[in-house]
């Protein structure tokens, strides 16, 4: 990169004058800009691929640039306080921090320009890390040459920035959670334990997602149900919850603090006590008596016992059903009516129900849309729905439940016959780079892996479980020493993927074949049952609901958080937040603490009652707008009208409905448009900067 | 091996220092390997599935497994001189099981280039080379297939160089380029005079 020679009267400043008479913040003649630039170090990260020095030097010589300075960490408290000094100083009109990306510091040093007495916005970060001594590692030369060029860039548009002040919106003091597994509850207690009125919305007819499809939880051996129901029944109880069963996200209109969603309330086919009552059926209703279960025609397989069981077309999932309220299959109903006379007086069921919108506002969001099993027949290799006898784990999991279809005896689904030998298959669709499995680490099969041969070594007197693995990912609290115990009881490792399963034909027993990498043996196994450690992905609804609410996801499916470290609960949209496991697998723990953290996030703006909108709202020039209107229909978010001003048909915005996406400002026949602290002449002198360093 | 303590040959060999200093490799190898075999070879993670795909395994000391982890650190000569490198059928099991996506098999066929070129190669291998000279088969036509071909009502020989033996040429023409014939001749003289 050729390095330019810079003038004193470099373009953008040209640019600027032509324009500051249409403009009307920049009505007013602006004092000769003062920029104070400063260089971090970030330790070597920046310091290590380039010259500071040359860097700073260079720096000094630019137009605009009254003061230039550097230090080790411009983020630390002394970093700050140059700023905040240099300012008063030298009486300075801008500042450029020539440091790492704005996604990680911009608001740290905005606070500093803000101390120092400037606009905040008067702030201008040029990113020297990331995008340059981070790729440019073995290349000081280049690095230097290109951060003099970024600092350049910066500190023309900084000569041009302009005092914005945020808009503050109030915010609905209500929120919801979608999705109530054990995140979406968590979530929902701590809201509504925080005194905020919290919709709670479930597609499927009860609450408790996969948590209460789990026999007994690793590594404490919980009983999943007796540990879960309590919650379960406070989420019924909570003043504060309205919780909403088999309804989903229809549509999502606003912006934090104001989101107006339709919930599509799913035909039911059944009432509860407060509906009948609406309907003048007082002491009616639906009281979970079964009544209509005993009667009902159709049979079909139910799904929460992952069609081990069947239900009827009126059906609910299992006895301890949050709500306590039947639902009918109208996929499956054939209306016979049997049902409807059967419940008699109650008069709880309406075969004619139809879909229901209800529109609510809330101020913020989160979601907890958790996962789905990975169809694990996908890896042919395991013959998975091709040979009886291999299961996935969560049919291991209803198998040996009490509550289960078997009632918790453990049988082969070929002859119902109790299994000995059992292998079980770590990693089944798990760290696959082959595009049919994941390539990531579904993080808690190891641990209920292990969990499950503690419960057949525990039950079957006699059993012995292998577990095929190739690492066991113990890491978390008192996890490597559930590790140790389960081999003390008798199970057997072996460090190896299995290639392929065959059945014998005869005796559907089935043969694992591996390779023992400790022993170095290749080794045929004849087992009584596989049990398939399947991958996990996201739910099936899960891109829907994220589209809704403007939510990002990474390449696997899972939805994107703000930052992986430092905010993992936020997303890019403000206001909307995320539980559990739709952000990537996690074990229940790990899930509740990410529900408790996603609660409190979702509270703060709820508790403080307005939220400052970043103030990068498109504003009309009303002397070059010609009303033309294709911008009205171009925005997405409905912020624009046309009205009538002065005779003229202008555009205006409203502020807060403007995200500053700028289509209306990239479109605009006129350039009638502009995207505050994105202005034209902004953008304009940046391109001058890089181009021509400034010259014209 | 000479008797340093005293103890007979058998004894000193199993006494004899088998770790692994980490000079011995050659990392330069896991790259040509990657670059002729045009698979991930580094990115092993030694699961084992390809050991347990391998039809060779259960019945010999062949263990691709084994040669993958050779490659991932390198182990050049360890890799080359091992005669179990020859036992592979190309049957591709284990790449069509891998999850990592690697193909074992093109990294075997890398490692066995490699050692040709240090004259490395069981003999057979040779004869093969030759039989396609003369032939344009590997696996020449023979009375037993040709009776068994006319039985099934086919003609005796496939439509190959053996039905167009005009063709033959230029198959010698590739062969010569590569002077993978005259390589042969001469092994095979070395070692069978």
């Amino acid at each position: 990169m050729a390095e330019k020679k810079v003038t004193k009267k470099d373009a953008a400043q040209k640019t600027a004058k032509k324009d500051a008479g249409i403009a009307p913040n920049m009505a007013k003649e602006e004092k000769k800009p003062r920029i104070g630039v400063f260089i971090c170090h970030c330790g070597t990260n920046i310091a290590g691929s380039m010259s500071i020095t040359d860097v700073q030097e260079y720096a000094k010589t630019l137009g605009d640039v009254a003061f230039a300075d550097n230090y080790q960490y411009m983020c630390s408290t002394p970093g700050q306080k140059k700023i905040e000094d240099a300012i008063k100083e030298h009486n300075l009109t801008g500042i450029v921090v020539a440091a790492c990306s704005p996604r990680l510091h911009e608001p740290t040093f905005r606070t500093a320009t803000k101390e120092g007495g400037l606009n905040p916005f008067r702030f201008e970060m040029a990113n020297i890390r990331e995008q340059n001594s981070w790729v440019h590692m073995h290349d000081s030369e280049g690095a230097t040459s290109k951060a003099k060029d970024a600092i350049r860039i910066a500190v023309a548009k900084a000569a041009l920035l302009q005092d914005l002040i945020p808009k503050s919106v109030p915010v609905e003091p209500t929120a919801m959670v979608v999705g109530a597994g054990v995140a979406g509850m968590q979530a929902a207690l701590d809201l509504a334990a925080a005194g905020i009125k919290t919709y709670l919305i479930e597609q499927e007819p009860s609450i408790g997602g996969r948590m209460s499809q789990l026999d007994k939880t690793f590594p404490t051996l919980d009983c999943s149900q007796c540990i879960l129901t309590p919650k379960m029944v406070d989420v019924g109880r909570s003043k504060n919850i309205e919780l909403m069963t088999y309804s989903n996200v229809d549509s999502v209109e606003g912006y934090i603090g104001n989101f107006d969603v339709t919930i599509r309330k799913k035909a039911r086919g059944v009432l509860t006590p407060d509906e009948a009552e609406a309907r003048g059926f007082v002491g009616g209703g639906c009281n979970g008596c079964g009544d209509c279960d005993a009667v009902c025609p159709v049979i079909k397989p139910n799904n929460f016992e992952v069609g081990m069981k069947p239900r009827k077309a009126i059906y609910i999932n299992h006895p301890q059903v949050v709500p306590l309220i039947y639902t009918i299959d109208f996929e499956s109903c054939v209306k016979c009516g049997l049902c409807v006379t059967a419940c008699g007086d109650k008069k709880a069921i309406d075969l004619e129900m139809q879909d229901e919108l209800i529109k609510v506002k809330v101020g913020t969001a989160i979601l907890a849309t958790g996962y789905d099993i990975f169809p694990i027949e996908k890896k042919e290799e395991w013959g998975y729905k091709k040979y009886e006898n291999v299961i996935s784990s969560l049919e291991f999991e209803r198998l040996i439940c009490a509550s289960g279809p078997t009632g918790g005896h453990l049988v082969r689904p070929s002859d119902g016959v109790t299994p000995k030998k059992i292998a079980f298959l770590l990693c089944a669709g798990s760290r696959d780079n082959t595009g049919v499995g994941k390539p990531y680490c579904s993080r808690f099969c190891c641990m209920y892996s292990l969990k499950h041969a503690h419960q057949i070594i525990e039950k079957i007197p006699g059993a012995q479980p292998y577990l095929f693995y190739m690492d066991i990912r113990s890491f978390g609290k008192m996890y490597e020493e559930f590790y140790y115990r389960i081999q003390d009881e008798g199970a057997k490792f072996i460090r190896g993927r299995v290639a392929n399963i065959l059945e014998d034909p005869e005796t559907k027993n089935l043969k694992v074949y591996a390779d023992d990498t400790l022993l170095d043996r290749p080794m045929e196994l004849e087992v009584d049952l596989v049990v398939l450690a399947s991958a996990v992905e996201p739910a099936a609804d899960t891109n829907r609901t994220r589209k809704l609410f403007g939510v990002s996801c990474s390449m696997d499916g899972w939805l994107l958080e703000a930052h992986p470290k430092l905010n993992p609960c936020g997303t890019t949209t403000a206001g909307v937040f995320l539980a559990g496991v739709c952000q990537g697998p996690k074990d229940i723990p790990d899930t509740v603490a990410s529900a408790e953290g996603a609660a409190s996030a979702a509270s703060i703006p709820i508790h403080m009652g307005e939220v400052e909108l970043e103030p990068y709202f498109a504003m009309c020039i009303e002397d070059k707008c010609a009303g033309c209107g294709m911008c009205v229909k171009l925005c997405p978010y409905s912020a624009l009208d046309l009205i009538e001003k002065d005779g003229r048909t202008v555009m205006q915005v409203t502020e807060a409905k403007c995200k500053g996406c700028g289509t209306c400002g990239g479109f605009c026949p006129g350039g009638a448009i502009w995207m505050q602290h994105f202005t034209t002449p902004q953008i304009v002198a940046q391109i001058d900067a890089f181009l021509v360093g400034g010259e014209q | 091996m000479a008797k340093v303590k005293g103890y007979p040959e058998a004894l000193e060999n199993k006494l004899r220092d088998r770790r692994f200093y980490g000079e011995d490799t050659n990392p330069e190898f896991t790259k040509t390997v990657k670059k002729i075999s045009d698979t991930i070879a580094h990115m092993c993670y030694q699961c084992g599935t390809c050991t347990a795909s391998c039809p060779s395994a259960p019945r010999s000391s062949y263990r691709i497994r084994k040669f993958m982890r050779r490659a991932v650190l390198g182990f050049e000569n360890e890799a080359l001189t091992d005669p179990d490198l020859w036992l592979c059928t190309t049957c591709y099991s284990c790449t069509d099981r891998c999850p990592r996506d690697i193909a074992p098999t093109d990294v075997i066929m890398a490692m066995r280039n490699l050692a040709f070129k240090r004259d490395i190669i069981p003999v057979n291998f040779l004869k093969t080379v030759q039989a396609i000279y003369t032939t344009g088969h590997g696996v020449p036509n023979n009375d037993v297939n040709r009776t068994a071909r006319k039985k099934l009502g086919m003609a005796a020989d496939p439509p190959t160089t053996h039905s167009y033996p005009e063709f033959i040429p230029g198959i010698q023409k590739i062969l010569d380029y590569f002077k993978l014939k005259a390589n042969a001749d001469r092994i095979v003289k070395e070692r069978e005079g």
